[in-house]
């Protein structure tokens, strides 16, 4: 039975001049699936297209068109989008409800997103089960339903009832082919709902599909701006005789994260961690495993476990938890000490070193698999000299791979780059390679750049440090660094780091941690004695709860004279320490 | 970042520190060490054969361990080999006068040895048991 031809069509509420307007072609029955009262479908085949959005709209209705694709409404947030389109919408087709569900697809149940006389709906976050009930019908067959006695159907949510609702239209909302979710109309009384009914609603559905369709970019957006940060180390370390310069920069709109990321850690035993790598696709997802392999390499190289045994962890661990995503990666690990680099490389691109005499060259080793990938798969290390005034770069492919080249000619030009580079001084290093290889505008791919260089410390060393204690390890490792250059045997070594380290913890105190409270050390040495002081803006505590005293004891037995001079400007504790050895 | 790893060995922990213990981790690393101890064990082994630094705060960890292991009727049994630098420390300090040095882990473990577990205090029932 047509439902305009119905006979018990009653006069609806408020009805105004809508339906004066003119000529109303009878509801096609192979397009829109119409429920008769037993609630069974009609026969509408399941490949059934929606109906093309433009048909047949009257002349009269073209205001209440113009209200629905009002460009305005694309100014809005989407919440008042979406309540100011259902509004319209329910005084176009005079209706009694309007609402939006949206398609949640991890869970599979359609959201209350929105709705205008079923307000109800959403405050109580109602869920409708994909395929069952109405909305879920809709959205499952991808097509306009129309219910016209809500008695006889079968419906899931119980407001939909309870408000006395007798006929709905339901439209699915498309985004590129798929249902995100659907929006409906109701009425109390009975109404037969009509082709026009359904193509104005259809457009409505369109409209809001590419508000909900933006709203969820710019959230995507907003959401990788945060993770892209957070996934990035905050500031690279602060170490004598080392500068570090990186380099971090998204392909295309930025909607999508990328799955570069670089790192550098600090190890125990003065030893430094780099990292760089890149997991396959982008997203928060490929953000997510992202983060997930940063923390597992920082912990287990923290636990002291070499490379090798790191990364083959990181690997069971990946492929164990099936996230099904591979990442390539690079991890060294440098010996300031001896001079060493290791590294093991995981389907990364080789790390580039630059020699202290400036000739540039590529870590060319063997390399696994990426991480993630194979169960069982096992790495190899290789080391490296890695003398003071080299330099190490590390990159993922967006650097240097061109669509019509070979990597062979990326790699030819990222070597030129990085000889031209390191002749040079105007900015760091990383930022020198970068401009020469790449220009910001044509950026296909992600861009990750980690530069490492080394240098001499000097005689004299001098460092303003953050009152942290956190700070004292690495202050450890240069001193251990400048004293090693000038060969300090190794008690010497441990007594006048030891002992600085002590007054180091004083200055620290001292700033009862305040905000960017500092102290400085400045190390000096003759040849015959080191003499390092430690210079703060507090007050020598003589009577400290805990290590005071003891600090103070291990200070005067492990060097040959501690000095504290205390004014009201600050500490000054000058540790001075013979050396048997003549440099 | 934990600073150290623990094993258990015939029901005896032993922590293995590989970091320098000073200011910015004694406190996280007291912790670490009490909870090591578990429920039953009578010693508790801190191997700090790989332990490059060790400084004020470090030392004043230990011994507040040791005390805290004495309420608890447990023993701290240290791990430093006699090339190490700490061993000098130990000795400026005087920390071999309150705490048992070994200079190895076998020796240490011969130590732990002589105090099966069951003596230890550990129950609410001995009233002496103390968490913190």
């Amino acid at each position: 039975m047509s439902p305009a031809a119905d006979p018990n069509r009653q006069p609806r509420r408020g009805s105004t001049t809508r339906r004066e307007s003119g000529y109303k072609r009878p509801v096609d029955i192979q397009q829109l699936d119409t429920e008769t009262a037993e609630g069974v479908d009609t026969s509408a085949p399941a490949t059934a297209e929606r109906p093309p959005a433009t048909s047949s709209v009257s002349n009269g209705r073209r205001s209440h068109l113009l209200s629905i694709t009002d460009s305005a409404l694309g100014y809005m947030s989407l919440e008042d989008m979406l309540s100011e389109l259902l509004e319209r919408i329910r005084s176009a087709l005079e209706v009694d409800t309007a609402a939006v569900l949206l398609l949640d697809e991890d869970r599979g149940v359609l959201v209350a997103r929105a709705a205008r006389g079923l307000e109800e709906e959403v405050r109580q976050g109602v869920q409708i089960p994909l395929a069952r009930g109405f909305a879920g019908r809709v959205a499952a067959q991808g097509r306009p339903i129309i219910i016209e006695d809500l008695d006889h159907a079968d419906v899931v949510n119980p407001i939909l009832r309870q408000r006395g609702i007798r006929s709905m239209l339901g439209v699915p909302i498309h985004v590129e082919g798929h249902v995100i979710g659907v929006m409906h109309i109701g009425t109390l009384v009975k109404r037969a709902f009509d082709e026009d009914d359904v193509t104005l609603l259809q457009l409505a559905a369109d409209r809001a599909a590419l508000a909900i369709d933006n709203a969820r970019l710019s959230e995507q957006r907003s959401v990788t701006a945060m993770m892209q940060r957070s996934l990035l180390p905050d500031a690279l370390p602060q170490i004598p005789g080392m500068r570090f310069s990186a380099k971090y920069l998204p392909a295309g709109s930025g909607i999508k994260i990328g799955g570069d990321w670089y790192d550098v850690f600090r190890l125990h035993n003065g030893r430094l961690a780099f990292v760089i790598g890149d997991v396959v696709g982008r997203g928060v997802l490929a953000a997510s495993v992202m983060a997930e392999i940063r923390a597992s390499l920082r912990a287990y190289m923290m636990q002291g476990h070499r490379l090798t045994e790191v990364v083959t962890m990181l690997n069971e661990l990946l492929v164990s938890v099936g996230s099904n995503r591979g990442a390539t990666l690079c991890i060294l690990e440098l010996d300031p000490e001896a001079e060493e680099l290791e590294a093991v490389i995981a389907g990364h691109l080789p790390p580039l070193l630059i020699e202290p005499h400036g000739y540039a060259r590529l870590l060319e080793q063997k390399h696994g698999l990426p991480v993630g990938v194979r169960i069982g798969h096992t790495y190899e290390a290789f080391c490296y000299p890695f003398p003071t005034g080299s330099r190490l770069l590390l990159y993922t492919d967006g650097l240097i791979e061109r669509r019509d080249e070979s990597i062979d000619e990326g790699f030819g030009r990222l070597l030129a780059a990085a000889e031209t580079a390191a002749t040079r001084s105007d900015s760091s290093l990383a930022d020198r390679v970068y401009r020469t290889l790449l220009d910001e505008t044509l950026l296909e791919d992600d861009v990750a750049l980690l530069a490492i260089e080394t240098m001499p410390l000097g005689d004299t060393l001098e460092m303003t440090l953050p009152a942290r204690p956190n700070v004292l390890g690495a202050l450890r490792d240069t001193l251990g660094r400048w004293l090693r250059a000038f060969d300090a045997s190794e008690d010497e070594l441990f007594d006048i780091t030891l002992s600085a380290s002590e007054a180091a913890t004083n200055a620290i105190e001292h700033a009862y941690g305040a905000r960017e409270a500092t102290f400085t050390v400045r190390c000096e040495h003759d040849g015959r004695q080191a003499t390092i002081t430690v210079r703060d803006v507090g007050r020598w505590r003589t009577t400290r709860p805990q290590s005071g005293g003891r600090g103070l004891e291990i200070m005067r037995s492990l060097v040959d004279d501690v000095k504290i001079d205390s004014d009201q400007h600050g500490t000054v504790v000058t540790i001075t320490k013979r050396l048997s050895h003549q440099a | 970042m934990s600073p150290l790893n623990i094993e258990r060995i015939d029901g005896v922990p032993i922590a293995h520190i590989h970091e320098d213990i000073d200011a910015a981790n004694a406190t996280a690393t007291h912790q670490q060490l009490a909870d090591a101890l578990g429920p039953d064990a009578s010693s508790l082994i801190v191997d700090l054969s790989e332990t490059r630094y060790l400084d004020s705060a470090g030392i004043d960890m230990l011994l507040r361990l040791s005390d805290r292991l004495d309420h608890r009727r447990a023993k701290l049994i240290l791990v430093i080999p006699d090339t190490s630098q700490l061993k000098r420390l130990a000795t400026i300090v005087g920390l071999s006068d309150a705490i048992v040095i070994h200079p190895s882990l076998p020796e240490a473990r011969q130590e732990a040895a002589k105090r099966p577990p069951g003596q230890v205090a550990a129950h609410p029932a001995s009233g002496r048991t103390t968490t913190g």
